[in-house]
């Protein structure tokens, strides 16, 4: 994350081929692993400063995770990824936002979900409410408001306010979902 | 409409009335030959109302290998491979389905004035004081939906536990009051009608459902399932009343109708009375209706009708539910007030494998695990017919289409076969429809390269982006494409240039009288059917004719 090349431009590429923007704001980068290969665009705000309230001593040492990012991951301009929260116990606390591979998240939308799965689409201007779950190859059009702790099931196609299921993914658009080529379309030429 | 999208859809041929169905044990598909010369004759009309149920992108279509054709929605069978709730993504076995129905019968819930998914949360007073945090909360727990703030207390319904809400949700009413179950109304009558034969019951049988029959009164208003259990039962009474001892001696009860005894009087019904009971004959009598509201009937309340319109009128609209709601309801039928809707079970989701209607191969099985996304089978149309896509040749030009002016547009043919294709595209002279524009396709027919290694592609991926800006540049200046010659070329990619001169909208210049009037809807984009025949040679011959159909913006 942090390795800053002196070349001018949009992006900086880390080593692990990372693209983020100059313009995007990331909180509490030690909180926030990018599995590489993933685009961050100018004014996406990741908010990794937003941790478990209190550390068990049992759990394990180390620096505590807020945001997991996997690889091919593309998160449009404007967009917000923040930990969700709840009070547990009587206590308030943020829990880990884990997003897999191949998710394309569009402008201007905010993200509070637990878990995205792996090739999930999600629109422009989209609210992902707290602890949603996003299985595998979803895709969310523009506008949807996803209630909070909705599981949204593979292949399914999520529109509406509160979001839900509208459609099914066909067997054939399951190639279409990946991003690599998405990936290799950004850079700073 | 100024960002306009050109887009191209497949037709696949299967609502076609004159292609017979391939008949089991036929080795090869029909002859192409016959075929496609009715083909040729015919052409397609995406404007007819028919079209938009056989047009679909590419990647909604299936492929059937032994069929040679393309497999649209329509044209598959469904099988359900597994059930599951979509909110806890458990399975649920076939024989659960049989009996609890398709509803997730754990606890999950949706909002019935939002259809945002419940969760379950403590409205107990929260712990206090040293170690606050290690106490699991406690009951009584109630339905919350996060996205509009309902909450299940707003009905009057709390829960002991907090899971089987589905169970705990099912012994209560809106309000609170228990919901008395079919086995304790069937105890109730089995009880009324001991009482009613045998006066002297044994006492234990009396005191122990005492209670119950209290509930129980010939007038009460019952729900929709109570209503349809009673009836259930007082129809099986009368029928084991009707039907008497069968020849293989039971004696009615559940065995009613479709007792064996009933199947071999049916079975004789036409053979003489060798199979018949005779005495069911002689016996078979009229049978009487239901009475009263322990048997299931249910008499008409006009007072409820007019408390029901003054509810209406003292709660007003917000009060009332909408149709969308009771849509979701399942028994929307006495319901008007929103006081009155009940949290929505989650109607339970299928993975389905697809079969060939034709042929009965199998084009996609998914894994049957609820959680993995992966598929033992999968023959999707991507893999075997090549793309099309369409764009502008002119990039800088807005999308849309200027009456009289000739547009050229860019048809491009992707391989994804690893053999080379010979693909030849017809268009009518002009598109059909009340409003004909001219098409023409500068470069009929041509060859597509081989699919050949990703490898392959990657290394010369450089080399060739760099040929295609040359070539663009340098008909930058031009604009002009020559007829007959493909436009741009790739590994296993062909372009040609289709040019189209879209005719006016103005209704009041069309020849025909019939014909004019205002633009209709979708009239005013220019749809051009085209005729695609792809051959490859593989193993054996293998021909293969697809209609492809673009639109185009206007």
């Amino acid at each position: 994350m942090t390795s800053k090349r002196a070349a001018k431009g949009e992006y900086i590429e880390t080593d692990t081929g990372n693209k983020v923007s100059r313009r995007s704001q990331i909180i509490g980068t030690t909180n926030i692993i990018l599995g590489g290969k993933t685009v961050i665009q100018a004014e996406v705000i990741i908010r990794g400063d937003l941790l478990r309230a209190h550390q068990n001593s049992a759990e394990k040492q180390g620096s505590p995770v807020a945001v997991a990012i996997g690889r091919y991951c593309f998160f449009s301009k404007g967009c917000e990824l923040r930990p969700p929260g709840k009070v547990y116990k009587g206590w308030f606390s943020h829990y880990p936002l884990k997003i897999a591979d191949h998710v394309f998240i569009g402008p201007s939308s905010v993200i509070e979900a637990a878990l995205i799965g792996s090739h999930v689409s999600i629109g422009a201007n989209c609210t992902i409410g707290k602890f949603a779950i996003i299985k595998d190859y979803v895709k969310v059009l523009d506008g949807t408001v996803v209630p909070p702790n909705m599981v949204v099931p593979s292949f399914s196609i999520v529109a509406g306010r509160p979001g839900r299921v509208v459609g099914e993914i066909a067997e054939g658009e399951v190639e279409g979902m990946d991003l690599r080529e998405v990936y290799r379309g950004i850079g700073n030429g | 409409m100024a960002s306009f999208k050109p887009y191209t859809y497949f037709q696949c041929p299967c609502t076609d009335t004159n292609l017979p169905p391939r008949r089991l044990g036929e080795s090869r598909p029909p002859s192409s030959s016959s075929e496609t010369e009715q083909e040729d004759d015919r052409t397609f009309d995406p404007r007819a109302p028919r079209a938009n149920f056989s047009l679909y992108p590419l990647e909604h279509l299936l492929y059937c290998e032994d069929c040679h054709q393309i497999r649209c929605p329509r044209c598959v069978l469904d099988e359900i491979v597994t059930w599951y709730c979509p909110n806890c993504l458990f399975e649920v076995p076939s024989g659960v389905i049989k009996s609890e129905g398709n509803r997730c019968t754990r606890s999950c819930f949706q909002c019935p004035i939002c259809i945002a998914p419940l969760s379950v949360s403590s409205i107990g007073a929260p712990p206090e004081g040293l170690g606050a945090e290690y106490v699991q909360p406690s009951g009584p727990y109630v339905l919350n939906c996060a996205y509009c703030m309902w909450s299940s207390k707003e009905i009057g319904i709390q829960f002991e536990k907090p899971n089987g809400i589905y169970a705990q949700l099912s012994k209560v009413k809106n309000g609170g009051t228990p919901v008395i179950t079919p086995k304790e109304r069937r105890k109730d009558r089995e009880e009324r009608s001991r009482d009613a034969s045998v006066p002297m019951v044994m006492e234990e049988g009396i005191s122990e459902e005492g209670e119950e029959s209290v509930n129980l009164d010939a007038h009460e208003d019952l729900d929709a399932e109570s209503q349809f259990a009673n009836l259930k039962a007082f129809y099986q009474s009368q029928l084991a009343e009707a039907s008497p001892a069968s020849a293989l001696g039971f004696t009615g009860g559940d065995y009613g109708y479709g007792s064996p005894g009933a199947l071999s009087r049916i079975m004789g019904l036409y053979t003489g009375s060798n199979f018949a009971d005779k005495r069911s004959k002689s016996k078979t009598g009229t049978m009487r209706e239901a009475q009263d509201a322990l048997e299931g009937l249910q008499l008409c309340n006009t007072a409820s009708d007019e408390e029901t319109i003054a509810r209406l009128r003292n709660e007003g609209y917000e009060n009332t539910a909408s149709v969308a709601q009771l849509k979701e309801q399942t028994h929307p039928a006495h319901i008007h007030s929103v006081d009155d809707l009940r949290p929505i079970a989650y109607l339970l989701r299928t993975k389905r494998s697809k079969r060939c209607k034709t042929c009965r191969h199998i084009l996609s099985k998914p894994e049957s695990k609820v959680q993995t996304t992966r598929f033992r089978i999968r023959l999707v149309a991507p893999s075997y017919i090549p793309s099309i896509s369409i764009r502008p040749l002119a990039t800088s030009q807005n999308f849309l289409l200027t009456p009289f002016k000739p547009t050229q547009f860019v048809l491009t043919f992707k391989n994804p076969l690893f053999d080379r294709v010979k693909v030849s595209i017809a268009t009518p002279g002009t598109t059909p429809g009340r409003f004909e524009s001219r098409v023409t396709v500068l470069c009929p027919q041509f060859e597509v390269g081989a699919n050949t290694d990703a490898w392959e592609e990657a290394l010369r991926e450089g080399a060739e982006r760099e040929k295609r800006r040359t070539k663009a540049e340098a008909s930058e200046g031009q604009l002009q494409a020559e007829a007959g010659k493909v436009w741009e070329r790739g590994r296993n990619w062909v372009s040609v240039v289709v040019e189209v001169v879209p005719t006016s909208l103005r209704a009041d210049v069309l020849m025909k009288e019939e014909d004019r009037g205002p633009v209709r809807e979708d009239e005013d984009v220019v749809e051009i059917p085209v005729f695609v025949r792809v051959e490859w040679e593989a193993e054996g011959q293998g021909d293969d004719t697809v209609v492809g159909e673009g639109g185009e913006g206007g």
